[in-house]
């Protein structure tokens, strides 16, 4: 296995936490890997600590000790500064609650991710978030705002500003949790298609069924991966 | 994010909650507001002391009676100070190059049947020279820096003479109003006027005045105006001796001291004043040149100037407080989106800048309406102050800057506190 195709690198992940006077032990010695374009469902109990494992993988957080590696970069003692540049440039983020701004039309939303990036003219900005509102099926309402669309087509959105920085890791959490079966069933089956496309996405999700469509899965249990 | 997506931000973020906004100004408004309406009294009223005073030349004293109030009525405290006193004042003290008198009383005058009830004016054969040194009005569409001569302000005729003033003479000169409404067009020069029943030769007419200070304008009527010499005026309106305005004319302006201890001393042997029990005199008349006033403004400027940076401080504050409550407010509510832009890639100066902008946008919409509402209660502040108020120019960006600092200075705690916030809470924040 070549090391440049290995998406994500965790070794002795811990995450402990002072509540009162007692440590919470969040993660224990967490290790495992993701290739490139892996589709990995991540289950687990609550309290079971794929919370914390996610936030970690989203650079949302630092690790108490271990490394992480994402795309063959150490992230895992970045400052706050640079962490934002790597949730900005190599992570995706889809959210149960879909998390879109509600004053923004779809097209806007979605191109929150490239405004803070910076790095491109805003022509090319505008036309890389319709290409990724294309890719999801969304044609037609780009500039509609979140209350004026339905549930599925939130979260389509949300996945659309997930996919227009091209980001190395797609984490989407519990993305069918507010939505009623046939829907989520839908985004699921979206992404599939994206996971057929080779991105890397992990799923977290207490739900097998929503779980049954990913290739592998982690279980975790009391903050270890079992 | 570059700073124009960030302002896009910042005013859709003001663009939620216009009401909000709207009220939230309202502190800034009105001190902004006020601070200019303040400045404008200010600098009226600068204008006005300035406009007042400019005649009195650096080498003249100013000398007249000390008043007290009586019974509501003004009436001098010790002695008159006398048409005697002034006229001989030249004389006694050979540092007093000359002397200006005047004496202002009413009087009816009369020609044919026109009455008028007007302020007379009684002065000496300066009377014009005095009316162009002081600057206050001018010959109608005088060409701006033109020198005044006192002839400029006689349309036709002549002024009267030192030797009709000594022996007061019955002659008067009109100004223009005047000699319009007594002779409905007919040529007075020549003619006969009443003043007070008494017989008066018509010698000259000015011609129309303008008042100098646009500030003063609406107060004052120059055109309506008789100079009778101040011998012929004392007799002629007064039951008894008034007092007189003495402007002293110094020869040599570096002994202005002296000059003013002189007439000091020579008022208080005419007025036969002395020293009371505790060695101090008790002199009936008060002295002013130029250098009294300009002290005496600058301590008032002083004054007023503390009053407003007290009174601009206290409404900003509040206005600041305003704003710093309601960008916490906000920064509250919007918890969930600042989770989101941060998990998107917003760097915290992202964050910070976005609230500071809309704390900074939000006091500047106050400070434009306030500028606006300062501009346009001017002259509203002028009706309570006689008139006298003068927008100052300078006084606009100003307070528009004041405005904006505000807003930055009590938007920075809460714009720092929304770039502190942790992600993950603020993504979780219901």
């Amino acid at each position: 296995m070549l090391q440049n195709n290995l998406v994500i690198q965790v070794n002795g992940l811990e995450k402990q936490y002072q509540m009162g006077d007692n440590v919470v032990h969040a993660l224990c010695a967490v290790t495992f890997t993701v290739q490139r374009g892996e589709f990995i469902a991540l289950m687990g109990p609550s309290g079971s600590g794929k919370s914390t494992l996610m936030h970690l993988l989203g650079c949302l957080d630092t690790p108490t000790a271990g490394d992480y590696r994402l795309n063959g970069r150490l992230v895992s003692q970045l400052s706050q500064r640079e962490r934002a540049v790597v949730r900005n440039r190599e992570i995706g983020f889809v959210f149960q609650t879909f998390n879109l701004l509600p004053r923004l039309t779809a097209l806007e939303n979605v191109l929150l991710p490239l405004l803070y990036s910076g790095r491109i003219s805003a022509g090319r900005a505008r036309s890389q978030s319709e290409q990724a509102l294309t890719r999801v099926g969304l044609t037609e309402r780009i500039h509609h705002k979140p209350t004026e669309m339905s549930g599925g087509q939130r979260q389509r959105v949300a996945i659309a500003r997930a996919l227009v920085n091209d980001p190395a890791l797609i984490l989407a959490d519990e993305p069918t949790g507010n939505l009623d079966s046939r829907t989520g069933e839908t985004i699921m089956a979206l992404l599939g298609e994206l996971n057929d496309d080779d991105r890397t996405i992990i799923l977290v999700t207490h739900d097998p069924d929503v779980a049954a469509a990913a290739e592998r899965t982690l279980h975790m249990k009391d903050g270890q991966i079992t | 994010m570059t700073l124009f997506n960030t302002l896009w931000a910042a005013i859709g973020g003001i663009a939620g909650n216009k009401l909000r906004a709207a009220l939230t100004t309202l502190g800034i408004v009105i001190g902004v507001a006020s601070v200019i309406s303040m400045l404008a009294l200010g600098n009226g009223a600068r204008a006005a002391v300035d406009a007042n005073f400019r005649f009195l030349g650096s080498d003249m004293v100013q000398i007249s009676v000390k008043q007290k109030i009586d019974q509501g009525e003004l009436v001098p405290v010790g002695e008159i100070l006398s048409y005697d006193d002034g006229l001989r004042m030249p004389g006694e003290l050979p540092l007093v190059e000359r002397v200006l008198m005047s004496v202002d009383g009413n009087g009816k005058v009369r020609h044919d049947r026109e009455v008028l009830d007007m302020v007379v004016t009684g002065t000496t054969a300066e009377g014009l020279l005095t009316l162009a040194s002081q600057g206050q009005v001018q010959p109608l569409r005088w060409p701006d820096g033109e020198r005044l001569t006192a002839d400029a302000f006689l349309a036709r005729g002549r002024f009267f003479t030192p030797a009709e003033v000594v022996a007061g003479a019955d002659v008067c000169v009109l100004g223009h109003k005047t000699a319009n409404d007594l002779f409905n067009g007919d040529e007075p020069l020549e003619q006969i006027v009443w003043v007070n029943r008494k017989k008066c030769l018509v010698i000259g007419i000015l011609t129309e005045l303008e008042v100098t200070n646009p500030a003063l304008r609406n107060q004052s009527r120059p055109n309506e105006l008789l100079y009778l010499p101040i011998s012929t005026a004392i007799v002629n309106l007064f039951d008894e001796e008034p007092s007189v305005q003495i402007t002293a004319r110094i020869e040599d302006e570096s002994r202005m001291v002296t000059a003013r201890a002189q007439i000091i001393d020579y008022l208080r042997q005419r007025h036969n004043i002395i020293k009371n029990e505790v060695g101090d005199y008790e002199d009936d008349f008060e002295l002013t040149t130029r250098q009294d006033i300009l002290g005496a403004q600058q301590e008032a400027a002083r004054t007023f100037a503390f009053l407003l940076a007290a009174m601009a401080v206290v409404s900003l504050i509040v206005g600041g407080i305003g704003i710093m409550n309601v960008m916490l407010v906000s920064v509250t509510e919007r918890t969930r989106e600042i989770g989101v832009r941060m998990a998107v890639g917003a760097q915290q100066r992202d964050i910070v800048l976005q609230f500071l902008l809309e704390a900074v946008l939000i006091s500047g919409f106050g400070g434009v309406l306030g500028s606006a509402v300062g501009v346009l209660s001017v002259p509203l502040a002028a009706n309570f102050n006689r008139g006298v108020a003068l927008l100052d120019p300078s006084s606009i960006p100003l307070a528009l800057l004041v405005a904006l600092l505000t807003g930055l200075l009590f938007g920075l705690y809460p714009a720092v506190r929304a770039s502190r916030l942790d992600p993950i809470e603020a993504l979780r924040y219901e």
